[in-house]
């Protein structure tokens, strides 16, 4: 495999539904550990592969609980799969969602060294990254304030601020450019390019045609957790919209 | 299966390297001292007292438990109190990690569910924190010891090795109990059960010494479980240094080093192997 590299092959991820929710012991032992027999499995996501390369631009589209978050958790190595297998290589951002693990009571500053240890950087790297960070979320002025007092849009800036800087192979964005004004939209969406070019594969999760078009080639269309399309953008929204308005022909794939 | 190949050798970024579990959560050290700075200072937020609280804490124990043993119930030890606290702070540190510590899972779920890390990093920064609280609460032991007069001796530096082995062997509880709260909440009271009753089975307010000769059965058993309690050998490893001025025998520090390297072993084998599965029960 080459870096930058998906592959994922016959994947599945199961949740076992219980339909009483045994957390006691007590409650274990007295059902004699029935709930363990009789749990129902459902599967979340099921029979998916797809192979991204290298440099790639993919859209992840679905309605909600079509199983495509989970389906980014497995990329990014949150959840295992249940069956099959998910390869990734190459440096991956693992966090399925910006500024994750924010802490509202602490500053600014303090929040990019926590985040930068949760994906794994020492202080010194990030001390190293620091400035750059700062600069590009435009938040110098803030950077010593309580984050509890950010906007959201101050809040996704640094998040985005903090991804774009750990030189990614493969980057996950989950819906980010949402927020923020329509300037520093523009600042993202022109740093993704930046990577495209750069040759870093980009997994983007959105329910705007028009942000995933301007970024991306290719689109994977997830239905009742199957790979219901896989292929040109502009073809996999029609069949999104199609699956949206149901009713839903069983799940099928099909390939563009 | 998520697998992650080597990265290229000049990659400077974090990889994920499956495989090799021990080496991924070194790779993740910096968030373990990250998180422990993190717990002590909500801790200790908004508390006017701050980190003195750690070190008030065990002096107001100590005041309370001396008058029990040592005015009401007239204990035949010399400076009673240091007696008390060689015993009673190790064994706080072990109890309250533990019942922090298996917590520590649930309470980091957000976390767990949007980023990929070590899981073990929560348990031990509970321990990671609550040692540095243990070792700032020798500080006014050490300020007792030296107005009761209790001897200081060369055996002192031996306190330290002592830190060492008693927090590898409350890492590898700590990391069992976590995981297995997770999949039964009642786990927690059952701790807080066993933990009380270890308590008094576990040579705290008394010594092995001190112990008599009864020929009743349930004496006898004691003995034995005594004998079998792994908190018995841990608890010379500071109170000997402190309060009897020696090393602890060395078969004792053989035997609370071995029991608390297979306990760390066996506790992050275990946790390694059912943290993907958290996910599912959080």
């Amino acid at each position: 495999m080459r870096n930058g590299e998906i592959r994922i092959r016959d994947a599945g991820v199961s949740y076992r539904l219980y339909r009483e929710k045994v957390t006691t012991l007590k409650e274990a032992v007295v059902n004699r550990f029935r709930h363990l027999r009789t749990a129902e499995v459902f599967w979340a996501l099921r029979h998916v592969s797809l192979t991204i390369e290298p440099g790639e631009t993919i859209a992840l589209v679905g309605h909600n609980g079509s199983g495509k978050s989970t389906l980014l958790k497995t990329i990014a190595g949150v959840l295992q799969p249940s069956e099959g297998e998910v390869l990734v290589q190459g440096r991956i951002s693992p966090m399925i969602e910006l500024g994750a693990g924010f802490d509202a009571e602490l500053s600014g500053r303090d929040n990019i060294y926590l985040n930068g240890a949760l994906l794994g950087f020492s202080r010194k790297q990030m001390e190293a990254k620091f400035d750059r960070i700062v600069a590009f979320s435009e938040l110098a002025d803030f950077i010593d304030m309580p984050i509890k007092n950010y906007s959201s849009g101050m809040y996704a800036r640094l998040g985005f601020a903090i991804a774009q800087d750990v030189e990614p192979e493969i980057l996950i964005v989950d819906e980010v450019l949402a927020v923020g004004d329509e300037r520093f939209q523009e600042k993202c969406k022109a740093r993704i390019r930046d990577f495209r070019t750069a040759g870093v594969t980009f997994c983007f999760v959105s329910h705007s045609f028009d942000a995933a078009r301007e970024l991306c080639s290719r689109s994977a269309v997830l239905h009742h957790g199957r790979l219901a399309f896989d292929g040109p953008i502009e073809q996999g929204w029609q069949r999104y919209r199609e699956l949206e308005r149901g009713p839903v022909p069983g799940p099928q794939i099909e390939t563009g | 299966m998520t697998e992650v190949a080597e990265r290229a050798p000049a990659a400077p970024a974090p990889t994920p390297a499956r495989g090799s579990a021990l080496a991924e959560l070194l790779r993740y050290r910096q968030l373990v001292a990250v998180l422990v700075v993190r717990e002590l200072k909500v801790r200790y937020k908004r508390s006017v007292l701050g980190l003195l609280w750690t070190m008030l804490n065990p002096l107001l124990l100590m005041v309370v438990y001396t008058v029990v043993f040592a005015t009401i119930m007239r204990s035949p030890q010399r400076n009673f109190a240091i007696f008390l606290l060689s015993g009673l702070l190790p064994w706080l540190f072990f109890s309250t990690s533990v019942l922090q510590g298996l917590n520590s899972i649930l309470a980091n779920q957000e976390l767990i569910r949007k980023v990929r890390l070590p899981q073990a990093v929560f348990p031990l920064s509970v321990v990671g924190s609550n040692l540095v609280n243990f070792v700032l609460s020798l500080l006014p032991m050490l300020l007792l010891m030296a107005v009761l007069r209790q001897p200081f001796t060369p055996a002192l530096l031996f306190v330290p090795a002592g830190l060492l082995i008693l927090a590898v062997f409350t890492s590898g509880v700590t990391l069992l109990f976590s995981t297995f709260t997770v999949f039964f909440r009642d786990v927690r009271h059952l701790a807080e059960v066993l933990l009380q009753m270890l308590l008094y089975l576990s040579p705290v307010f008394y010594d092995l010494q001190m112990l008599g000769q009864h020929e009743a059965w349930w004496f006898r058993a004691f003995r034995v479980f005594l004998r079998a309690n792994p908190v018995t050998y841990l608890l010379p490893l500071i109170r000997d240094p402190v309060y009897y001025g020696r090393l602890p025998p060395i078969s004792a520090v053989g035997i609370a080093s071995l029991e608390s390297a297979l306990t760390l072993a066996i506790g992050f084998a275990i946790f390694h192997r059912l943290s993907p599965r958290h996910i599912h029960y959080l």
